[in-house]
């Protein structure tokens, strides 16, 4: 079965195609233009340079956050209209859970930080089980100060990655010692990757019940005057 | 300036014919609206669904609001477009989204959606441009309309006076200065506590009201077609707060009576002057019953056609996105995949400076 996976929640847009024998395809943009107009055309371009066509495909993952608001609603959109139009499933996977997967092979546990803007990051806990990752605290949104109280009341080896963790490198360093490095944003390779073992066990849902981790309340502020309260 | 151009298949023409079926797809603002139309007019299905119930609480649309709705209700808005039209979707000769102007992160669901249903189903994509989509309204329900035509377009995001000479030939007579008039009317009704939208909010209360119980004051602007609606509203601020007895429905009655009066003064006054077959309304605060009304019986004092699209056609929905959608692509041809959000999009006009110069 062929899988179509879109990753947008980062700075980064990225697409695959994944199989039985793994990543077929990928294609990776950290910086450039805006997200809609990179994406399109680069799964455009990825299947075209495959030769597969979008009928093939059986499944599209798609990166469901948490991230950046616009940024994940571009890939969102699209892998749930894709789906619509091919009428075949969907596997929604955590963007910490993408950014965890490449470090698996660690003895450490394994905190995928994602630089949330507003000096703040989304970051969760994993630890190595047999035969991959097993999350060992859900993700969170706040500041590093909260992440790092967060690893001291852990106290294990810890391997940080993700762009958070570059950008806050020097915070999170002088509050705890730990080893930072790995990937700077989830990839669709790693969505593929992940979603074909789904797609075997038939875990997939319709576009309809893809659910964005926001972890953030949306900001709602308007101040009018009304009548009702005038000096 | 926002540019918004047509870079993958620049210049090349599509066959588009009255059997061309279009999907048009519109997320602007608070609508997440699917519509199916052939040959450009006829409304095949058209479905709103409309967030006005999440932005109620906060006055005005919220905008991050806006969008986790949007991308919550376009699939299954888009399946009832489909199912309502019974047609097979693989019937759909083009798909077409709203590319601005709006709500960057509304506009975003709808184009990346738009543009992965084009790229799916193996047919053409097309931008189209929010404004541009309302001037086309009027046509889905009269395409014998002649031109030129002055259309007056009224609602929360703008207020303008334009002369269509022709398909995608507008010259822009005047446009607001400061407030849209829609935007007067959510502001008016908020501080009025009359709730939300404020366009229906203020009509209704109206009615119980005397339009002559308050003059306030009309900005003419002398003899230009340019609106002003900041010094109106703070007008009925200061009033109320003088006299914090007065009746609400007196105050809403007379500040629509204010709004209206400038509107259809203006619009009749660009209608004689340019010679005009008929004069149209579009934009939601087109669905005003007074201002409806007005027009109406101006257009039959000066002898010329006044056009009313429906309620459902002046606010915002995806039939008139489809139509304008169906229009741009036999003129200029696909747009490009790498299209994106274009907020700050304006009317493409045959007199560009015409924005700098009001
Ligand atoms: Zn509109």
């Amino acid at each position: 079965m062929l899988i179509l996976g879109v990753e947008t929640a980062t700075s980064q847009v990225s697409v695959a195609i994944g199989g039985h024998e793994g990543v077929i395809a990928a294609v990776e943009i950290t910086r450039g233009r805006r997200h809609a107009e990179i994406l399109i055309p680069a799964v455009e371009f990825i299947c075209q340079h495959t030769g597969i066509e979008m009928t093939e495909f059986g499944v599209v993952a798609v990166d469901v956050g948490p991230g950046l608001f616009t940024g994940m609603r571009v890939g969102l959109a699209a892998g749930k209209a894709f789906a619509q139009a091919l009428r075949i499933p969907m596997i929604g996977i955590s963007s910490l859970d993408l950014l965890a997967f490449p470090a698996r092979h660690t003895d450490r546990v394994v905190v995928p930080v994602i630089d949330a803007r507003k000096g703040e990051v989304f970051w969760a806990m994993y630890r190595q089980v047999p035969g991959g990752l097993q999350q060992v605290a859900p993700p969170t949104v706040g500041p590093v100060e909260e992440l790092v109280a967060d690893l001291l009341a852990r106290s294990q080896e810890v391997l940080c990655v993700g762009d958070g963790a570059l950008r806050y490198r020097e915070e999170i360093l002088d509050g705890y010692r730990c080893e930072i490095g790995g990937d700077a944003y989830p990839s669709a390779g790693a969505l593929v990757q992940l979603a074909h073992a789904q797609a075997l066990r038939e875990e997939w849902v319709n576009p309809r019940e893809i659910e964005p981790i926001y972890l953030r309340a949306p900001d709602a502020q308007i101040n009018w005057a009304t009548r009702a309260v005038r000096e | 300036m926002s540019t918004f151009v047509r870079t993958a298949h620049a210049g090349q023409r599509s066959s588009v014919g009255p059997d061309t079926l279009v999907l048009g797809i519109e997320t602007s603002c608070d609508e997440t609206a699917a519509a199916l139309v052939l040959g450009g007019t006829e409304v095949i299905s058209s479905v709103v669904s409309s967030q006005i119930d999440l932005h109620a609480d906060f006055g005005g649309v919220v905008p991050e609001i806006a969008s986790r709705a949007h991308l919550e209700s376009l699939n299954p808005v888009v399946a009832r477009a489909i199912v309502e039209a019974g047609v097979d979707e693989s019937r759909i000769d083009a798909v077409a989204a709203t590319v601005g102007p709006g709500l960057i992160g509304a506009l975003l669901v709808g184009v990346s959606a738009a543009k992965a249903f084009a790229l799916a189903w193996q047919v053409p994509f097309v931008g189209v441009n929010h404004l541009e989509a309302h001037l086309y309204s009027a046509f889905l329900e009269d395409p014998t309309l002649e031109f030129p035509l002055v259309v007056l377009l009224v609602s929360g995001g703008h207020t303008m006076l334009i002369e269509m000479q022709d398909h995608g030939r507008y010259r822009l007579l005047g446009r607001t200065i400061d407030d849209a008039a829609g935007e007067a009317f959510d502001k008016v009704a908020r501080f009025l506590d009359l709730g939300y939208p404020g366009g229906p909010a203020i009509d209704a209360a109206a009615l119980n009201g005397d339009p002559e119980a308050i003059r306030f004051p009309r900005a003419m602007m002398d003899d230009s077609y340019d609106f002003s609606f900041s010094g109106l509203k703070t007008a009925v601020v200061n009033h109320v707060r003088k006299n914090p007895d007065v009746s609400s429905a007196d105050v809403a009655a007379s500040f629509q009576a204010a709004v209206v009066d400038v509107l259809v003064t203006k619009a009749r006054r660009a209608a004689v002057a340019v010679g005009a077959k008929g004069l149209v309304l579009g934009g939601g605060v087109a669905a005003n019953s007074l201002l409806r009304e007005e027009i109406l019986g101006a257009c039959a004092t000066d002898q010329i056609r006044g056009f009313l699209p429906s309620r459902q056609m002046c606010t915002d929905n995806a039939a008139m996105i489809a139509a304008a959608g169906w229009y741009r692509l036999g003129t200029d041809g696909p747009s490009g995949l790498d299209t994106g959000a274009y907020p700050n999009l304006r009317l493409p006009l045959i007199d560009p400076d015409a924005w700098a110069r009001s």
